[in-house]
C-alpha cells in the first residue's frame, strides 16, 4: 500500500518540486501519538503528517477528517478531504459531505451574528465585564471555526475592558496561544514576554512560568534561534506536565506536551551548547531530567555526545529523523538542527587529533552512506570557518594546522606598529597642510581670493585684520 | 683673478679657528657675501684651462664658490628650451656638464644650506638640460643625490621633489624614484620669523636631525609650494609605486591626498586618487580599505558618489565570479579615460590569484589536477601559473612530485609560517621589529619638531595669550564672587587683537 501512495500524484508533484516527502515509517504509533493532544492542534498535526508522510498519510487524514466533522470548522474539513482525494482518490472519506459543510457554515453564520448582537447589546449597556466576556466568547467562537485572525482581534479587544490583573494575564495568554496557532512567532514571543512582565512573584507565577517558558522556547526554536530556545526549554519546570489549564487552555495538551519539551529542548541544547554545558545544564539538571525520562533516546544521544561517542549520538538521532520531520513545529527546523549537531560533532571529534585520515572520518560520520563525500563537507566547513583544519587530498588526511604563537604575536605586533605609524604620518601630513594654510575649497572662493597659494586662510585673515587695523 | 681666488679659498670648513656653530655661521655668511660680490667676469675666465676655477676649486670643500662659478657659467646662456639651445659644454658628455654632475654628487651640504637659491638653480638646470636633450633619465641620479646630500631625510617638501618625480615618470624609471618616495614628507617649508631664530640661537649650520630648520620659505631651496604641487607629488609618487608594483605603498601614499583638509569639497586630484585608491585597496587587502579617519567625510561622500563604476568593480571583485571580468569589459572606456586600464586588468588577474591563495586555508596538499580543474587550465598551464605565483612570493607553497613510478605533481602549502619559501625566522622578525622601532622613534622626533614649530605659530601664540587672559580673569573673579560688572575692564577691545 505504501508504494502506491508514494506514487500518488500529490507526492510525485512534491518530489518533482524537490519538497520534503518522508518515506520512512516513523517509530511512533499514530493513535497513541495523537492521543496526547487535544483541540485544534490534533487536526493540525494530523494534517501535517498527512502532507509529509507517504507512509501514514491516509491513516492520518482519515482520522483528521473524522475528527474535523465533529468540530465546527468546515474549511479545514474541506481542505482535508481535498488532500486525501489527491493522495487516494478512491477513498470513501475523500468525497466531502457537502451537506454537512453547508449546514455547519450556516450554523456558524447564525452563531456569529448572535454573538455579535449580544456584544452590541453589552456595549450599549456599558458594562465592562459583559463587554469583555462578549469579546471573549466571540474570540472562542472564531478560534473554533478556524478564523484565527478574527480570534486574535477579538481577544485583543478585551484589553480595554479588563478590570483585574487576572483578566489581563488570561487575555495575554490567549493571545499567545492564538499567535502560536497562527505561527506568528514574534507575536507569540512578545505576548509571552508581556505575561512574564505582568505576573508578580506569587503563586500565580509558579503556575504560569512553565507555560511561558515553553511558549518562548517554542517560538525561539521556530525562529531558528536554538540557543535561546534551549535556554527557555531547560527552564521549564516539570510541573508543566501536570499543571492546570491556564486561561482555559491546557497548554500541555493543546500546544506541546512534556515529551515535546524533552525532544525540542534536548535537540536545541545539543545543537547550541558545548559538552560541559550539556553535562551541567541538561544531564545534571534535576528538573529537566524529568522531561528527559519521557524520551530516553534523547538522553542517550546527549550522553553519547558528552562522552565523545559522536557516531552513536548521530546514529540515534538519525533513527528518529522521520519522527521529528513529522512534528508540526520541529519538522521545518530538523534539518538545520541536525546539521549543526553534525558539524559540532565533527569539530569536537577532530579537536584532540593532529591528523586523521579521511576514510576514518567518513566511517565515523557517514553511517548512512548517503549525502556528499566527506571531503566536500569538510571543505565547506573549513571555508565557513567552523573547522580549523587543512585537508591533504594526496594522503587523504585531515590535518590540524601548525600554530606558532610566537610568530603570530611578532607579526601582529609588526602589523600594528606599521598601521599606527601610518596613521601618525597621515595626521602629521594633514597638520602640516593645515599649518601651511592648504585647504581644498570650492572653485568660486578659490578664484576670488586665490587662496590655494600657500598663505591660505590665515593669510587672508591677517590681511583682513590689517585692513581693519588701518581703518580704526 | 688672484684676489678672487684668495676669496674663494678664504673659507675652510675644517679650519681650527672655527670653534662653535655660531663661529661657523658667521664665517659662512661673510664668505657667501664675499663670493657673491666677485664679478662674474672672474668666474668666466680661463675656461677649459688648468687655471679654470672649476679645476682649481674642490667641489666638496669650496662648495660655495664652486656653485657660484657654475651659476655664472649657466647664466651666460639662455635657459634651454630645446636641444639646440643647450650649449655644447653643458650637453651630457660636455666638460661643464661633468663638473655640474660632479658637484651635485659631492658638495658640502652645510655650505649649501646658506645658498639655497643657487643650489636650486643648479639642480633645476641639470634637470632642464636632461629634458631639453630628450633624455630625462640622465638627470635622475644627480638630482637625487643632490637632494639626498642636502637633506638625507628628504622629509621637507621642496619644489625639487616634484621636479624629480616628473623627470622619473617621464623617463619611466619608477624604481629610481623609490629612495626619495620612501622618505616620509614630515614637513613643509615654513616661514620662521627672524626674531624667533635669533631668540633660539639656532643657526642653519647646526647639526640637526630634521631639515625643517634650514629649509624654510626663505632659504631658497624651494620655490613656493602650493597644495596643487603637493597633490601632484603624491599622485606621481603613487603612480611610480604602482609602476614598481609596490601596491601597498601606493595605497598608503594616496591616502595622503585623501586626508587633505577641505571645506567639505573634493578636487580633481582627490577624485583621481580615490579611484586608484579603491582598486589598490582590493589588490592589497582583498577588499576596499576603510577611509582614513582624518579624511573629510563629506568630501569622501562626494568622491564615492562620483566613482560608482569603481564601487561596482570592487563589489564584483569580492563576489568571486565571472562578474568582475564582465564589469571590467563593460567599463573599458571609463578605465581608459581615467588611465586605470592597467590597474583594472591587474585586479582581474588578482581575483584568480586570490582564489588560488585561498586554497591554503582549506588544503595542506592538493593534487595539481584538482587545481587545474579549479582554474580551468590544462596541466601545463596550471603548473606554469602556480610556479609563477610561488616564485613571485604570492604562495608559501611548493610543487612536489609524489613518490612512486607514476608520481603526479602536488601543490603543498606550508601551514607553519616558519617553513617554506616565504618563511621568516624569528631572528628576521626581530630585526624587522627593531627596524620598525627605529622608524617610529624617528617619526616621534619629527612629530616633536613639528609640534615645536606649531607652538611658535602666530595663531597659536594668540590663542595661548587669550587663554591666559581668560584664566587670569576667571581667577580674579573667583576670589570674591564679584557680581558687579562696572568696575571690571571697561570694554573688551575687539580691534586690539587684530592690530599687530
Amino acid at each position: 500500500m505504501a508504494t502506491t501512495i508514494e506514487q500518488a500524484p500529490y507526492f510525485l508533484e512534491r518530489k518533482e518540486k524537490n519538497l520534503l516527502v518522508v518515506k520512512d515509517p516513523p517509530k511512533f504509533d499514530l493513535e497513541s501519538y495523537i492521543a496526547n493532544y487535544e483541540g485544534r492542534t490534533r487536526l493540525k498535526r494530523l494534517e501535517h503528517i498527512g502532507m509529509y508522510s507517504s507512509y501514514l498519510a491516509v491513516d492520518a487524514l482519515r482520522m483528521a477528517i473524522a475528527e474535523a466533522k465533529h468540530g465546527a470548522d468546515e474549511n479545514i474539513y474541506i481542505s482535508l478531504t481535498e488532500l486525501l482525494h489527491s493522495i487516494s482518490p478512491k477513498d470513501t472519506m475523500a468525497t466531502p459531505d457537502v451537506e454537512w459543510a453547508e449546514k455547519t457554515f450556516k450554523a456558524n453564520k447564525l452563531r456569529q451574528e448572535q454573538l455579535e448582537s449580544e456584544l452590541k447589546a453589552y456595549k450599549n449597556n456599558l458594562i465592562k465585564e459583559s463587554i469583555r466576556m462578549g469579546n471573549e466568547d466571540l474570540g472562542h467562537f472564531y478560534y473554533n471555526i478556524g478564523d484565527l485572525g478574527n480570534a486574535f482581534k477579538s481577544y485583543f479587544r478585551m484589553r480595554e475592558h479588563c478590570t483585574s490583573a487576572k483578566h489581563l494575564t488570561d487575555m495575554t495568554m490567549r493571545l499567545t496561544f492564538v499567535a502560536i496557532a497562527q505561527r506568528n512567532w514574534l507575536g507569540a514571543q512578545s505576548h509571552a514576554t508581556k505575561v512574564d512582565a505582568q505576573v508578580a512573584k506569587n503563586e500565580e507565577r509558579g503556575k504560569l512560568e512553565p507555560v511561558i517558558n515553553a511558549c518562548m522556547g517554542l517560538s525561539h526554536m521556530c525562529c531558528n534561534s536554538f540557543r535561546d530556545a534551549a535556554r527557555d526549554f531547560l527552564n521549564v519546570s516539570p510541573t508543566f506536565i501536570t499543571a492546570d489549564a491556564v486561561a482555559g487552555i491546557k497548554f500541555q495538551k493543546e500546544v506541546l506536551t512534556g515529551n515535546d519539551i524533552a525532544v525540542y529542548g534536548g535537540l536545541c541544547a545539543l545543537a547550541s551548547m558545548d559538552r560541559t554545558e550539556l553535562q551541567e545544564r541538561v544531564l545534571s539538571d534535576t528538573d529537566f531530567r524529568q522531561f528527559l525520562e519521557l524520551e530516553p533516546h534523547i538522553r542517550r544521544a546527549i550522553s553519547a555526545f558528552c562522552s565523545s561517542k559522536y557516531s552513536t549520538c548521530l546514529q540515534i538521532l538519525e533513527e528518529y529523523r522521520a519522527d521529528y520531520l513529522l512534528d508540526i513545529y520541529l519538522g521545518p527546523a530538523v534539518t538545520d538542527i541536525y546539521h549543526r549537531i553534525r558539524t559540532k560533532s565533527i569539530v569536537q571529534y577532530f579537536k584532540p587529533f593532529s591528523c586523521v585520515s579521511l576514510d576514518e572520518m567518513s566511517k565515523k560520520f557517514q553511517i548512512t552512506g548517503e549525502g556528499y563525500a566527506i571531503e566536500d563537507e569538510l571543505t565547506s566547513m573549513i571555508t565557513a570557518g567552523i573547522l580549523d583544519a587543512r585537508i591533504d587530498l594526496v594522503e587523504r588526511l585531515l590535518i590540524s594546522p601548525a600554530t606558532n604563537a610566537r610568530h603570530v604575536v611578532h607579526s601582529d605586533a609588526l602589523k600594528m606598529a606599521q598601521s599606527y605609524d601610518h596613521t601618525l604620518r597621515l595626521r602629521l601630513t594633514r597638520l602640516n597642510m593645515q599649518n601651511a594654510g592648504m585647504e581644498v575649497r570650492s572653485p568660486k572662493a578659490d578664484m576670488e581670493k586665490n587662496i590655494d597659494r600657500g598663505e591660505g586662510f590665515g593669510g587672508t585673515l591677517r590681511r583682513l585684520g590689517q585692513g581693519l587695523g588701518g581703518f580704526s | 683673478m688672484a684676489d678672487s681666488l684668495s676669496i674663494c679659498f678664504s673659507f675652510e670648513p675644517t679650519s681650527p679657528n672655527i670653534k662653535s656653530n655660531l663661529d661657523l655661521d658667521r664665517h659662512i655668511r661673510s664668505h657667501v657675501a664675499a663670493v657673491s660680490h666677485i664679478p662674474s667676469s672672474a668666474f668666466l675666465k680661463n675656461i677649459d684651462t688648468p687655471q679654470d676655477f672649476l679645476e682649481i676649486l674642490n667641489p666638496s670643500v669650496n662648495s660655495i664658490p664652486y656653485a657660484y662659478t657654475l651659476l655664472h657659467r649657466i647664466q651666460t646662456h639662455d635657459w634651454p628650451k630645446g636641444p639646440k639651445s643647450v650649449p655644447d659644454t653643458f650637453r651630457p658628455g660636455g666638460g661643464s656638464w661633468g663638473k655640474l654632475v660632479e658637484f651635485l654628487e659631492s658638495f658640502d651640504p652645510v655650505q649649501m644650506r646658506y645658498i639655497g637659491d643657487v643650489w636650486r638653480r643648479l639642480v633645476e638646470y641639470c634637470d632642464r638640460v636632461a629634458r631639453a636633450m630628450g633624455t630625462p633619465g640622465i638627470a635622475i641620479s644627480p638630482v637625487r643625490s643632490a637632494m639626498l646630500q642636502l637633506d638625507p631625510s628628504t622629509g621637507t617638501f621642496t619644489s625639487n621633489h616634484l621636479l624629480f618625480m616628473r623627470t622619473c615618470l617621464e623617463a619611466g624609471s619608477y624604481t629610481a624614484a623609490l629612495p626619495i618616495l620612501d622618505n616620509y614628507i614630515y614637513n613643509l617649508p615654513q616661514n620662521i620669523a627672524k626674531a624667533l631664530i635669533e631668540i633660539e640661537g639656532s643657526v642653519p649650520c647646526a647639526e640637526t636631525s630634521t631639515s625643517s630648520d634650514f629649509i624654510t620659505t626663505r632659504s631658497g631651496h624651494s620655490e613656493k609650494i602650493t597644495l596643487a604641487d603637493l597633490h601632484e607629488y603624491y599622485m606621481l609618487g603613487a603612480i611610480a609605486y604602482i609602476g614598481a608594483r609596490k601596491f601597498k605603498q601606493a595605497l598608503l601614499f594616496l591616502e595622503h591626498i585623501l586626508i587633505t583638509p577641505s571645506a567639505n569639497i573634493a578636487n580633481g586630484i582627490m577624485w583621481e586618487a580615490y579611484k586608484k585608491w579603491v582598486i589598490l585597496g582590493c589588490l592589497v587587502n582583498g577588499a576596499p580599505s576603510a577611509t582614513p579617519k582624518t579624511a573629510n567625510s563629506s568630501a569622501m561622500k562626494q568622491l564615492r558618489a562620483a566613482s560608482k563604476a569603481y564601487d561596482a568593480l570592487t563589489e564584483a571583485f569580492q563576489m568571486h565570479g565571472p562578474k568582475l571580468r564582465a564589469q571590467a569589459e563593460v567599463g573599458v572606456q571609463t578605465w581608459a579615460e581615467d588611465g586605470n586600464t592597467g590597474l583594472v586588468s591587474e585586479l582581474v588577474d588578482h581575483q584568480m590569484r586570490l582564489a588560488v591563495i585561498k586554497l591554503k586555508d582549506t588544503y595542506s596538499a592538493i593534487p595539481l589536477t584538482h587545481v587545474a580543474k579549479f582554474l580551468g587550465f590544462s596541466m601545463q598551464e596550471a603548473e606554469a601559473y602556480i610556479r609563477n605565483l610561488v616564485a613571485r612570493g604570492y604562495l608559501n607553497a611548493s610543487l612536489d612530485h609524489t613518490p612512486g613510478p607514476n608520481g603526479s605533481l602536488v601543490l603543498r602549502f606550508y601551514t607553519d609560517p616558519t617553513e617554506g619559501p616565504l618563511a621568516k625566522s624569528e631572528k628576521e622578525q626581530y630585526l624587522e621589529l627593531l627596524q620598525q622601532t627605529a622608524q617610529t622613534n624617528k617619526l616621534a622626533e619629527q612629530v616633536k619638531a613639528a609640534d615645536y614649530r606649531l607652538s611658535l605659530n602666530k595663531d597659536y601664540l594668540e590663542h595661548v595669550r587669550r587663554l591666559n587672559k581668560k584664566a587670569a580673569a576667571s581667577a580674579a573673579a573667583g576670589d570674591a564672587m564679584d557680581v558687579t560688572w562696572d568696575d571690571a575692564e571697561p570694554e573688551e577691545d575687539i580691534m586690539g587683537d587684530l592690530i599687530m
